[in-house]
């Protein structure tokens, strides 16, 4: 069946029509084009020419043309433009003018790699094998990383290994770095808040390596749509970039559809769950053999869909048409998941947001999100996934209960107009920057006056004498420790340490997955229900100390959801404003976290069967935040109760929109509320940043605080609910009966400061009731 | 909060504050009894003892070590070892990578009448350089490198050093290599669990150490040094480290006397097998059998006894002597009746070579029945076996 009848079809069916808000058509448009500049060499063109490449996009052009002026460029345009040949141009172009040159390519993860790999040996064979490609990644062996260091001409890697296998090892590569000319770093937007923070320094280490060496690359980077690609560039590279961001690819006709799942408890304003919408649509796409890929907001998610995606196909006979694909597995099932997708054996695939990214996998027609990705630019990049230059395709967003969804389902004209997020980096977070001081110490003493990116490390070099780490003689610091520092630090999450997960069933011992320390205490807890590939497991034994899930292969009709508990601590605070009913801050603050109990939830009912303990240590952290405190004054007619279900949905509401307001991902903040906070003795709210140290965003919150609250207000006002629903204050069994009215009061009594008004007692709600 | 607080948050509160950037004026002479030298790119600190040839290092005098006539020990020409350095390193730390330094690097040469130890030692990380050009001078003269686990760590760690260093030197590149890590575990992996150069002392060579210090402590010991100046935190490490490369001397003795024993002059049954797998890799199989049938007279181990049975057999096979080779069978199951090895062999040997099927047949079947016994996944294939057999017997039967 044609595309366009699955959606005559869809639309005309009463089961989904109703509950489709917003569609909006993207007219197929033609491609803008120029001729292959004359300064390519002959070979490469005859060879482009083959290829049945005639003429280049616009923005090819441009690159090149830039690239030729010697600039650092980064290219901005959608999935499925021809950007690799922005950059693979002009490096195969130098490899054949000069066969010691060489070229470093980073890719943010092994698979898309390992597909660049794949490109490249295709351009090298029909080169007569010039151009030595190398993959060097953890699954390179051991024979082949002498071959990768001495002969590759193109080295392709991730910032992982750059930082833990290259960097610490350079004099191995000399060779590379003697002759690096060019430094290809693609999907520059995903190196944002803490992963681009620290990749910032990672390339302040490798300009600081190639400069020993004497080379002065020049950086080619490629980005999906953001809001800032030059600052972010700049930020990320230490130096200016250029620009090119005019799209001359064609692209089929795209139809982006908007679907909010019906209410299925109006009083409690609680709506269908996003995931059992979603897994119909997707049904409909794959049954008329449509290849569609669906994305959910986690690995759970994923589990839980391809579980009821195979149950709905078995009976049709074809569960092995239905694949999940998510970063836990191990290399080897994902290579062969991408294999059979693109040979068609896999008609449907369930993804976290790792196929995001611009890995091959075909014509896919369809793409299904459940729920909102949590950035403009992350649902632009999934909506890319389907379709091709000419086919016609169709993205369909299934948003779930939270404000954010609802923001965005409610407001299509806010997603069309306000464009992608921008990319927020801070390098100079003192954890990240003094990380990657050791490390740079390591690779090369330091000598004084040399700056370290824009900043001059001296006082931070001296502590670290100070602390036995480096040793200062004359005007070097040189690394005085036995051991070796990348290994301690991973650029992705605060913990380097992941945990494994052991299947045990049948007496066998067999790790199925690992999963970070900060997931483990809520993933893989004792009791926890673990689902890999949708086989459960039980998780009956948590090593908390060697870092290991003994997990048993068991067939229950729930899964577990478990709850943190946060404590938080004032340590310093950097400003603060004061108004008449509010004082703001932004600060330091230590986070202790704690998960106590789970939750076991019935599969498709939802329903709550019951609860068990956790017990695993506190993880503290040491971040920043952003908090407001109200005067005891102001809500002195409240009871306690009503100010703690006001502080409670408060603080709800504004942690979802933050991330929005931010335009960061929402899992990168935290919130709290406190009733009467020790540290500021008031009714208090707090929003801290879940990296330690922080990358920047409470100081950005701390001057959006106007903004954030006229949103809070706003989405109150506008939300149907009568009291409280997982769409703005949040549930009410969480917030209680009045949390939506006392969070609207105590808003309006905040925002009062502005038009000068005051919250008189009588104003207040919980006055009512005393 | 000062940057200074918030390192302190981060990083824990700071050590005591002693490291001065001025370079410490710190006497070794009383303790390590060196002195220290100039070169074009600074001074560093040089010990050196002359040993007598007449002195004895375990159980030989190094006089032996150097008046031997030495094969080519797998090189392509015989070790001159007039131009041999030994060399040595104590290093920062055993993680590798450019932020691991080698701070002493021990160096050993024979002279007419002496062994020469010459340890070049960086007393703060501004000596480098010139612990590096002297390191370079040394070699100059030399046109090999001994070392034990050099190939894998010290040499390319030095490697790393100068290239670092950046002046041009040619460091250890182009000069013969010599492990004597790899020879050692050649002859004595099956006799030694362990074939580092502290068990090889005490069992091979007959060198005892008293007081020595672990390697473990090395780096911190040095570190500690380069805070407090202490002297004597630095005695141990050199100690030990003039104490390896003595060792080495010894042990490239014992290792080219050793490789030299004809198979009636083996007194030891493992170097006997050792021996006879070197001669075997060769293809010498005359003197491979011979170095095999010594180190069976002078076995006491049922594993190693059984090993070379079986090696032994099947070098026979190799060579066509099938009597000899069914009777060292034989043998093993008499020794070890659940062996199916040797049954495999027995009964191919029955069945393709002196073509009798029924001795094939019992063989096989007694083989199978211990299979069963013992679950092997062997008995899949020996019922293939028994059956095609059986085939056999059936047609030639009927022919």
């Amino acid at each position: 069946m044609s595309l366009e009848n699955v959606l005559k079809g869809l639309k005309a069916n009463p089961r989904f029509h109703n509950n489709i808000t917003f569609v909006h058509r993207i007219p197929a448009r033609e491609g803008i084009h120029e001729a292959i500049p004359d300064f390519l060499p002959r070979e490469l063109v005859e060879l482009l020419q083959k290829q049945g490449i005639t003429k280049l996009y616009s923005h090819q052009a441009a690159a090149l043309s830039a690239v030729e002026k010697g600039e650092d460029i980064v290219v901005v345009t959608p999935t499925a433009s021809g950007k690799t040949l922005c950059y693979n141009l002009p490096v195969i172009r130098a490899l054949l003018e000069d066969e010691t040159a060489r070229a470093l390519y980073l890719f943010p993860t092994k698979a898309l790699a390992q597909d660049q790999v794949a490109e490249l040996m295709a351009w090298s064979d029909q080169l007569g094998g010039k151009i030595k490609t190398y993959t060097y990644d953890g699954d390179t062996p051991g024979d082949a990383r002498i071959a990768v260091r001495s002969a590759g001409s193109i080295v392709v890697t991730n910032p992982d290994m750059l930082h833990s296998g290259i960097l610490p090892h350079h004099t191995k590569w000399m060779r590379l770095f003697e002759n690096l000319k060019y430094v290809v770093i693609d999907e520059l937007h995903i190196y944002r808040g803490v992963f681009g923070s620290h990749v910032a320094n990672v390339l302040r280490r490798l300009q600081r390596i190639c400069q020993f060496y004497g080379a002065n690359p020049q950086f080619i980077c490629t980005s999906a749509t953001i809001a800032n690609p030059g600052e972010h560039g700049a930020a990320l590279l230490g130096r200016p970039v250029t620009v090119i961001d005019q799209n001359g690819a064609p692209s089929g006709p795209k139809e982006i559809i908007f679907y909010n799942p019906p209410v299925v408890n109006q009083p409690l304003g609680i709506r269908r769950s996003a995931l059992l919408e979603a897994e119909a649509v997707a049904r409909e796409f794959i049954k008329a053999q449509i290849p569609t890929i669906i994305f959910a907001r986690s690995r759970l998610d994923t589990e839980v869909l391809v579980t009821y995606l195979r149950q709905a196909f078995h009976k049709l006979g074809k569960p092995e048409t239905i694949r999940a694909y998510r970063g836990g597995y191990l290399p080897k099932q994902r290579r062969q998941i991408e294999k059979d997708l693109r040979d068609g054996k896999v008609m449907g695939v369930v993804s976290t947001n790792a196929l995001e990214l611009g890995i091959d996998i075909g014509s896919l027609q369809a793409a299904v999100l459940t729920g909102y990705p949590g950035t403009i630019a992350s649902t632009w990049q999934q909506f890319g996934r389907a379709g091709r230059s000419n086919t016609p395709s169709v993205a369909v967003l299934v948003a779930n209960s939270s404000p954010l969804n609802q923001f965005m389902i409610q407001n299509p004209e806010y997603f069309l107009g306000r464009g992608a997020e921008y990319a927020r980096i801070n390098p100079n977070n003192l954890y990240i920057l003094v990380s990657h001081l050791k490390c740079a110490a390591f690779e090369l003493p330091f000598v004084a006056g040399e700056r370290f990116g824009d900043t001059d490390p001296t006082e931070i070099l001296d502590y670290l004498a100070e602390q036995m780490i480096l040793r200062r003689v004359g005007d070097r610091w040189h690394w005085m420790s036995d051991n070796y520092p990348a290994v301690d630090i991973s650029l992705r999450s605060a913990s380097t340490e992941n945990f494994a997960i052991i299947d045990t069933t049948g007496g066998q011992t067999r790790v199925i997955g690992e999963v970070d320390r900060f997931s483990a205490a809520m993933l893989v807890h004792e009791g926890a229900i673990y689902i890999h590939e949708s086989n459960q497991y039980h998780i009956d034994k948590l090593d908390w100390e060697r870092q290991k899930a003994y997990a048993r292969q068991v067939n229950v009709d729930y899964y577990t959801d478990a709850n943190l508990d946060v404590d938080l601590k004032v340590l310093d605070v950097f400003a603060e404003e004061e108004s008449p009913s509010c004082r703001r801050n932004w600060g330091e603050v230590m986070v202790v976290a704690k998960t106590h109990m789970y939750k076991k939830i019935k599969f498709y009912t939802h329903e709550n069967i019951g609860w068990g303990q956790i017990s695993v240590p506190e993880q503290e952290m040491h971040t920043t935040a952003y908090w407001f405190s109200i005067p005891e004054a102001t809500v002195a007619n409240a009871s306690r109760d009503a100010l703690q279900s006001a502080l409670l949905g408060l603080a709800n509401l504004l942690g979802n929109i933050a991330s929005l307001e931010l335009m960061c991902e929402p899992s990168d903040l935290g919130v709290a509320a406190h009733v009467r906070s020790p540290f500021t003795s008031a009714p208090t709210i707090y929003i801290y940043e879940k990296y330690p140290g922080g990358v920047g965003f409470s100081e950005q919150l701390f001057s959006a605080h106007e903004r954030l609250i006229q949103r809070a207000l706003s989405i109150i006002e506008r939300c149907p609910c009568p009291s409280g629903c997982p769409s703005c204050v949040g549930p009410v069994e969480e917030v209680g009966l009045e949390g939506k009215i006392y969070a609207s009061w105590l808003l309006k009594g905040v925002l009062q400061n502005e038009s000068s008004q005051q919250v008189t007692a009588t104003d207040w709600p919980g006055a009512y009731h005393s | 909060m000062s940057l200074a607080s918030k390192l302190r948050q981060l990083i824990g509160p700071a050590h005591t504050t002693v490291s001065s950037t001025a370079k410490r004026q710190v006497n070794l002479d009383p303790i390590l009894h060196g002195q220290e030298v100039d070169t074009p790119f600074g001074t560093c600190y040089v010990v050196e003892k002359a040993i007598s040839l007449e002195e004895k290092h375990g159980h030989w005098p190094l006089r032996a070590a150097f008046t031997t006539a030495y094969g080519n020990l797998g090189q392509p020409e015989p070790l001159e070892i007039g131009k041999a350095l030994f060399l040595d390193t104590e290093t920062t730390g055993l993680a590798g990578g450019t932020g691991t330094y080698a701070f002493l690097i021990g160096l050993g040469s024979f002279t007419d009448s002496h062994f020469l130890v010459r340890q070049l030692l960086m007393r703060d990380y501004d000596e480098e350089l010139a612990m590096l050009y002297l390191l370079e001078q040394e070699l100059k003269s030399k046109n090999s490198i001994i070392s034990f686990n050099g190939k894998t760590f010290d040499i390319p760690l030095l490697q790393t050093r100068f290239a670092l260093a950046r002046l041009g030197l040619q460091g250890c590149a182009e000069k013969e290599q010599l492990d004597l890590l790899h020879l050692s575990r050649r002859i004595w992996r099956q006799k030694l669990n362990s074939c580092t150069l502290g068990s090889l002392e005490t069992s091979i060579l007959g060198v005892r150490r008293i007081n020595d210090i672990p390697g473990a402590e090395i780096p911190g010991r040095y570190f500690e040094f380069l805070q407090t100046g202490c002297g004597q935190l630095l005695q141990g490490i050199v100690e030990h480290n003039a104490l390896d490369i003595i060792s080495m001397a010894t042990l490239l003795y014992r290792i080219q006397i050793t490789l030299q024993l004809q198979p009636e002059e083996c007194e030891c049954p493992w170097e006997a097998e050792a021996l006879a797998y070197g001669a075997l890799r060769q293809s010498d199989y005359t003197r491979g059998l011979l170095y095999l049938e010594a180190a069976r007279q002078l076995c006491h181990n049922r594993n190693q006894y059984l090993r070379l049975l079986r090696t032994t057999a099947l070098i026979h096979k190799r060579l066509g002597n099938y009597d000899r080779a069914c009777a060292l069978w034989q043998e093993t199951l008499r020794l070890a009746y659940d062996d199916l090895d040797a049954y495999e062999e027995l009964a191919k040997y029955y069945e393709h070579r002196a073509k009798d099927l029924a001795t094939a047949e019992q063989i096989t079947r007694r083989a199978l029945a211990i299979a069963w016994q013992t679950g092997s996944a062997r008995a899949a294939a020996l019922e293939h076996r028994l059956r095609r057999i059986r085939n056999k017997q059936r047609l030639r039967a009927s022919s």
